[in-house]
C-alpha cells in the first residue's frame, strides 16, 4: 500500500511541469543548500572554539545547552516561510480503497523528507563529536545526540502543524511571531529563564542518559495532532471553499478613475481576496520595520553603503518586488479570458505600474522617520525609488512575458499550498541584487553620493519613458500569449 | 454575409493532426452547431477562432479580420468556452460590471441587459454574497454565459454550454439562444455533445470527426434522426 503511494509522490515531483522547465531555480536552490550546509558545517567544526572564546568563564557544552532553544525559535519561523508542506492532492485517494489514517500517515511521513531536517546535522554531528564526545561516556554522548535529534523532528512536526493551522488563519503567523517575541522578552529581562531551563535539561541527560527517553513523548504528541488535524480536514467540502458570506466590500468607485481604476479596482480584488497575494501585502507592512533591523551601528561605525541599498530596495520595493515577480501569473486563472476581450495590453501593463507606484510611492513616505537614525536615508532611499520604478518594473515586465506557472487562486485557503515555499523567494534576487552592484560600480568612478545619484538618474530616465516602455512590452506580450496561455494550461 | 471564413486550417502537434478544415464559411445570423465525439477537434477549433491557440497552417478570418494578425474583432465577438474563462474571486455582480467595462456598456445598459435573464438566473445568481469560484458549476456556467452575449456582439462561441446545466436550465437555454439570434442577427457558434439540444438550437449542424468536416447540413425536421444515426451505428456494430 504505502509502496504505491510513494510510487505515486515519486510520479507526482518528477512529472510537475515546473521541474523540467526551471534548471535554474533548482541550480539556484541546490547553491543555497550547499552554502548553508557548508556555512553549518563550518559552524560545528569551530564551535568549541567560538563558545571558548566568547564565553570564556562558562563551560562551553553548558553554554551551547543553553542556546539551543533559541536556535530552535529561528528555525521555527524560518520554517514557516521556507518549508513546503506536504502536498500529495489527496482527493483522487479518497474513492480508492485506503483507510484516511494511511493517507494521513502517509503526508506526514513524507513530509520528514526535508532540507530542514538535514542541515541542522551538518552542525550536530561535528558538535557532537568535539564538544560532547572527548568530556563523556558513549552513552552519554548518544543520549544527548539522540535528545536534539528528537527536538529536530519536534519542531519539524511543530511547524508543519502550525503551517497546516495558519493556512487556515493567516493571522496566526503574526500570533506566532508575537509569542516568540513575548518568549524572547521573558527570557531576555530574566523573568524566567527559558533557555537556560532548557539549558539544564540538556546538562541534566548528560548526567543521567535515561531522561532522554521521555523526549521522544514530545514528537509523538505533535505527530498525533497533526494525524488528527488531517482527518478532520480531509473532505472535500474543506477543498471546495467556505458556506459562509463574503463580506464584499464595494470598489466602485475606482470605475471614476476610467479604463484604469477599474483594472486598479480588479488588482486590489485579486489581492484581498486571494490568500497569496494577501500574504504578500502583509509582508510588506511588516518589512517596513524591517530597517529597524538593519540600520544598526555595527561597532560604532554606521553600516557599510550595501546595506542602504539593500534596506532602501527592501522598504520601498517590498510589495513590488513580491507581488511582480509573478506577474502576469496572477491573472493566469482566467488569463485566456482577458485575451478574448477589447482590454488592450497596454491597459494590463498600465494599470499594475500605476498600482505598484502608488504603493511604492506611499512606502517612501512611510519610511522617511528612518531618517532620524541617518539623515542619507532621505536621499538613499529616493535613490532606490526611482531605481525600484525605472529600471526594476520594466524588469519584471520582461521576466514575466516568460512567466511559466500557473498561480492558483481560485482554490480556498484550506489545503491549498501551493507556491509557498523557498522557490518564491529566488527570483526576487536579482532585483536587489541588481542596484547593489550596479551601485559599487558607479562608486567607482563617482563615489558614494555620486553612485546614489546614478542609481537614481537611471531609474529617473526609466519613469520618463514608462510611456515607451509599455509601449514596447504590450507589443512583447501580445506576441507571447499563446506561449503564456500554453504555459499556463500546462502548469 | 460572411462573418466568418477558415481557409486551409491545419492544427497539428507533434506532427498528428487534430484539426483539418480546408473551407469552411458561417453566414451572419447562423447558429452553427458542431458536434463530435471526445478528441475530434471542438475546442481546439473554437481556440483557433478566438487566437487562443496557433494554428499550425491556414487562416482564420472574422468578418473580415485576420484573426491572427488584429485584435479588432475582439469587438464584435463574445465567448465562453469553460470556467477558466470566469475570474473566480468577484461576485456575479462584479464580474458582469468587469465584462460591462470592457464592452463600454453604461451601468443602467448592464441593469436592463441582467434583467432580461432574471429567468435563466433562477434567483441564484445575482445578490448573492458570494464568489464565483464558491458557484456550483452549473451556475459558473450560467454566469459565463450571459457575460458572453454582452454589449450586443455579433459572433458569439459557446463551448458545450449546455453541459453541467439542469434539464430546465437547458431548455432556457435553448430558447435564450435562439432569442437573441433572432433579436440581434448574432451569429452563434455552439458544441455539445447532446445530440438533442444542439439539433434543437442550430440552424446548421456540422459534425466533426478526428479534426475533419464529416457532415455538413442545415437543419431540417429529420436533421436529429440525422445526426443520430451518424454516431449510432457505431455502437450497434459493436454490439454484433
Amino acid at each position: 500500500m504505502n509502496q504505491n503511494l510513494f510510487s505515486l509522490a515519486w510520479r507526482e515531483t518528477v512529472r510537475s511541469a515546473y521541474w523540467g522547465k526551471s534548471i535554474a531555480t533548482n541550480i539556484a536552490l541546490g547553491f543555497l543548500a550547499l552554502y548553508f550546509s557548508a556555512n553549518f558545517l563550518f559552524l560545528g567544526l569551530f564551535i568549541p572554539k567560538i563558545l571558548a572564546e566568547s564565553f570564556p568563564n562558562d563551560d562551553p557544552l553548558s553554554k551551547f545547552n543553553s542556546i539551543v532553544l533559541a536556535y530552535f525559535a529561528i528555525d521555527l519561523i524560518v520554517r514557516q516561510l521556507m518549508q513546503k508542506l506536504p502536498t500529495v492532492s489527496f482527493k483522487p485517494l479518497l474513492l480508492q480503497n485506503i483507510r484516511r489514517k494511511t493517507i494521513a500517515n502517509y503526508l506526514l511521513t513524507r513530509s520528514v523528507l526535508n532540507f530542514f531536517n538535514v542541515l541542522p546535522f551538518f552542525l550536530l554531528v561535528p558538535a557532537t563529536i568535539k564538544l560532547v564526545a572527548g568530556t563523556h561516556s558513549g552513552i552519554a554522548t548518544i543520549a544527548w545526540f539522540l535528545s536534539l535529534v528528537i527536538l529536530i523532528f519536534s519542531n519539524h512536526f511543530l511547524a508543519i502543524y502550525l503551517k497546516w493551522r495558519f493556512n487556515e488563519a493567516e493571522y496566526g503567523f503574526f500570533i506566532l511571531l508575537g509569542a516568540l517575541a513575548g518568549l524572547f522578552a521573558i527570557n531576555h529581562f530574566g523573568i524566567i529563564d527559558l533557555s537556560g531551563g532548557m539549558g539544564k535539561l540538556l546538562d541534566l541527560i548528560l548526567v543521567y542518559p535515561a531522561i532522554s527517553i521521555t523526549l521522544i513523548l514530545i514528537p509523538v504528541l505533535i505527530y498525533f495532532l497533526n494525524v488528527r488535524f488531517l482527518l478532520s480536514r480531509m473532505f472535500i467540502n474543506m477543498l471546495s471553499g467556505k458556506q459562509k458570506e463574503e463580506k464584499i466590500r464595494d470598489y466602485s468607485w475606482f470605475d471614476r478613475l476610467g479604463e484604469n481604476g477599474r483594472f486598479i479596482a480588479l488588482e486590489l480584488k485579486l489581492i484581498w481576496r486571494n490568500k497569496r497575494p494577501r500574504s504578500v501585502a502583509m509582508m510588506t507592512l511588516i518589512m517596513l520595520f524591517y530597517g529597524l533591523l538593519v540600520f544598526k551601528d555595527q561597532h560604532g561605525q554606521p553600516p557599510p553603503e550595501f546595506i542602504f541599498i539593500l534596506g532602501g530596495i527592501i522598504l520601498v520595493g517590498m510589495f513590488s518586488i513580491s507581488y511582480g515577480q509573478f506577474f502576469p501569473a496572477w491573472h493566469s486563472n482566467y488569463f485566456s479570458m482577458l485575451m478574448c476581450q477589447r482590454l488592450t495590453m497596454k491597459q494590463f501593463l498600465r494599470s499594475f505600474y500605476m498600482l505598484v507606484t502608488a504603493v511604492s510611492v506611499t512606502c517612501y513616505f512611510l519610511t522617511l522617520p528612518y531618517a532620524l537614525m541617518y539623515p542619507k536615508i532621505i536621499y538613499t532611499n529616493l535613490a532606490m525609488l526611482l531605481y525600484n520604478l525605472g529600471v526594476n518594473i520594466p524588469v519584471m515586465f520582461w521576466v514575466g512575458m516568460y512567466s511559466k506557472k500557473r498561480l492558483d487562486l481560485s482554490q480556498s485557503s484550506a489545503m491549498n499550498y501551493q507556491g509557498v515555499s523557498a522557490t518564491q523567494w529566488l527570483g526576487a534576487l536579482p532585483l536587489m541584487l541588481g542596484p547593489i552592484s550596479l551601485f559599487y560600480l558607479f562608486k567607482l568612478a563617482l563615489g558614494t553620493v555620486g553612485g546614489y545619484a546614478a542609481l537614481g538618474t537611471l531609474g529617473f530616465i526609466g519613469i520618463l519613458f514608462h510611456p515607451v516602455i509599455i509601449d514596447f512590452f504590450s507589443k512583447q506580450y501580445r506576441k507571447q500569449k499563446h506561449q503564456l496561455i500554453r504555459n499556463y494550461k500546462n502548469s | 454575409m460572411i462573418m466568418i471564413q477558415i481557409q486551409n486550417l491545419i492544427k497539428a502537434y507533434n506532427k498528428e493532426i487534430v484539426l483539418n478544415i480546408p473551407e469552411l464559411t458561417i453566414e451572419k445570423g447562423e447558429i452553427f452547431g458542431l458536434v463530435g465525439n471526445n478528441g475530434a477537434g471542438k475546442t481546439t477549433m473554437f481556440n483557433i477562432i478566438l487566437d487562443l491557440i496557433t494554428a499550425s497552417k491556414g487562416e482564420v478570418i472574422s468578418k473580415g479580420i485576420v484573426v491572427r494578425e488584429s485584435e479588432d474583432w475582439k469587438d464584435f465577438t463574445g465567448s465562453f468556452i469553460d470556467e477558466t474563462f470566469l475570474i473566480g474571486y468577484l461576485t456575479a455582480e462584479e464580474y458582469f460590471g468587469f465584462v460591462a467595462g470592457l464592452r463600454r456598456m453604461s451601468k443602467p445598459e448592464t441593469a436592463t441587459f441582467l434583467n432580461e435573464y432574471t429567468d435563466f438566473f433562477n434567483g441564484e445568481i445575482l445578490g448573492k454574497k458570494k464568489f464565483i469560484r464558491d458557484f456550483s458549476k452549473g451556475n459558473q456556467k450560467k454566469v459565463g454565459i450571459v457575460a458572453a452575449l454582452m454589449g450586443k456582439p455579433e459572433i458569439v462561441v459557446l463551448d458545450e454550454p449546455f453541459a453541467n446545466l439542469d434539464p430546465s436550465s437547458q431548455y432556457k437555454l435553448r430558447k435564450l439562444i435562439k432569442d437573441f439570434a433572432a433579436a440581434n442577427g448574432t451569429t452563434f457558434l455552439i458544441s455539445d455533445h447532446t445530440l438533442e439540444n444542439i439539433a434543437d438550437v442550430s440552424t446548421r449542424l456540422i459534425i466533426l470527426e478526428k479534426g475533419k468536416i464529416v457532415r455538413d447540413v442545415p437543419k431540417t425536421k429529420t436533421t436529429l434522426q440525422e445526426v443520430e444515426t451518424f454516431f449510432k451505428p457505431v455502437v450497434e456494430a459493436d454490439l454484433v
